[in-house]
């Protein structure tokens, strides 16, 4: 079959697994940056106590390959079915969506902790100090000083952990989800046409270069004080400026 | 009856809202402070001497608990720190609040600025007061921009720390301190990261201060300062106060040989 005529006919298809990409891994970043604030904040924390737990999940998740984690949460979850509805969660470990989400949420606030940790590590000292110097509580100083400069630290490597999440979720598609991985093949099966698989590489890789220019133009609105000033004109030379304009 | 008046903890407070008394300190086994004392009067203008490792800076830390002193007392706007060991046998303050609020009354000014580079010239003046001391906008605002004209800096007040020089950095930081209204300044070598040629602004200003009343304390390198600002000045030497007095006198005559040198070759 012509390349473009499996596209008009396959394509609205595709668009359907993408957006089940979108959603997934959407979802899963946004949870995960949710759970990797706290987290981050107790893995930095000199008490042991605290840090260790993050520190062991954290090679957990980073050491294993996600497909394994996913076999871990699809399949193995149906050894404890009795249990699992005993506390009223089969609901999620039954639905593939739910398992798949789960395991990306797992992986992905393991890797944006460790991010973060980085962030939290690259502030420099002396504002913390001077944080501490005006009286503010830990609290406020993580609040105020430690996580907006640690955000904006992380930033591009958070970046980065986006497009390999979105990238990564294609393995959804082997625990029977339609993704945009899960549609290609679905539609493979039933055309033999390879030039599918081309159409969802090409679709993959729209989705990740729009990602990396929204990410670029939010890393220049997030660090105004980074930037180099425009106008170095003095406010009240200003009006004179503008008037002989 | 008149005494007992005198010996309230709040009339005390007004008087001194500073004392501390035999402060020690060390890290690991090197002992940095020997024993330092300081009471700080109103108005009082404190000049801390003294070459590098002599523990000048480490007092002054100590004094608003960025270093918590192993032994001493320590009593800000009449309230007293107490001091208790943890696990690991260094020494904490027993309630961080209270020495929250200390700090909130004590105004640093660091040798390196340390704005937060994150906010504005304005923001840095203002957080404090909003979040810190929870003062309404308005007039935290009203204060912050009167602080910022005062120290020079009125058409900087939206600039981030980065597009300004280091003598504005460290003017803004004067004003970050103010717009707290401190009871007293602690500043720690505030013009030793400074160019030769940006000292000048930030002295003058420091200078105004001090004509105004505030209570001061200042480690300094600047002799000049010292001498012609201070109202008292402190020689610090191996964790010791070596010499102390009144800067007229010291300067002109030094008891101790080692002040001689150190003034013969920091003038």
């Amino acid at each position: 079959m012509h390349p473009l005529k499996i596209l008009t006919e396959y394509g609205p298809l595709l668009l359907e697994g993408a957006w089940l990409t979108l959603q997934l891994s959407g979802l899963a970043l946004l949870v995960g940056a949710l759970l990797a604030m706290p987290m981050s904040v107790a893995r930095c924390s000199p008490r042991a106590w605290l840090s260790l737990p993050v520190r062991i999940y954290i090679s957990f998740f980073r050491g294993t390959p996600m497909l394994a984690q996913l076999f871990l949460v699809y399949f193995g979850a149906g050894q404890f079915r009795h249990e699992l509805q005993a506390v009223e969660l089969w609901w999620l470990f039954r639905d593939p969506f739910y398992c798949a989400l789960l395991t990306f949420v797992l992986n992905t606030t393991a890797y944006q902790t460790e991010l973060l940790r980085g962030g939290i590590l690259g502030v420099p000292r002396g504002e913390v100090e001077a944080a501490k110097a005006y009286g503010m509580s830990a609290w406020l100083r993580y609040r105020l000083i430690v996580l907006p400069h640690a955000y904006r630290i992380a930033f591009p490597a958070l970046g980065n952990e986006v497009i390999l999440l979105l990238k990564g979720s294609a393995i959804a598609s082997v625990v029977t989800l339609f993704d945009l991985m899960g549609q290609t093949r679905a539609i493979f099966a039933k055309s033999f046409d390879f030039s599918i698989y081309l159409w969802a590489a090409l679709l993959y890789l729209l989705i990740t270069m729009v990602i990396v220019r929204i990410w670029r133009h939010l890393e220049t609105r997030i660090n105004p004080h980074l930037r180099r000033r425009v106008t170095q004109v003095p406010v009240a030379t200003k009006a004179v400026a503008t008037a002989t304009e | 009856m008149n005494t007992q008046v005198l010996n309230t903890p709040q009339v005390q407070a007004a008087e001194a809202p500073l004392i501390a008394r035999d402060i020690h300190k060390s890290f690991g086994d090197f002992e940095v402070l020997k024993g330092i004392s300081l009471t700080s009067h109103k108005h009082d203008v404190t000049a801390i001497l003294g070459s590098s490792g002599s523990g000048k800076s480490t007092f002054l830390r100590c004094l608003n608990l960025l270093e918590v002193p192993d032994a001493g007392e320590l009593v800000v706007h009449g309230q007293q720190v107490h001091l208790r060991r943890n696990r690991h046998g260094e020494a904490v303050a027993v309630d961080e609040k209270l020495v929250e609020g200390i700090r909130s009354r004590l105004g640093m000014v660091f040798q390196q600025f340390n704005l937060w580079s994150h906010m504005t010239v304005l923001e840095n003046c203002m957080i404090g007061p909003l979040r810190v001391l929870k003062e309404p906008k308005a007039e935290v605002e009203e204060r912050a921009r009167y602080y910022l004209n005062k120290v020079g800096l009125d058409n900087r007040m939206d600039h981030y720390p980065a597009h300004l020089s280091g003598g504005q950095q460290q003017r803004a930081a004067i004003a970050r301190a103010l717009t707290m209204e401190p009871d007293v300044m602690l500043f720690d070598e505030p013009t030793s990261a400074l160019d030769p040629e940006l000292v000048g602004e930030v002295l003058l200003v420091m200078r105004k201060l001090a004509e105004e009343g505030r209570t001061m304390i200042v480690v300094t390198h600047e002799m000049a300062f010292a001498r012609e600002v201070s109202s008292h000045v402190m020689f610090l030497h191996q964790g010791l106060v070596e010499e102390e007095g009144a800067p007229d006198k010291l300067f002109r005559h030094q008891e101790s040989e080692r002040f001689r040198q150190f003034l013969s070759t920091n003038f």
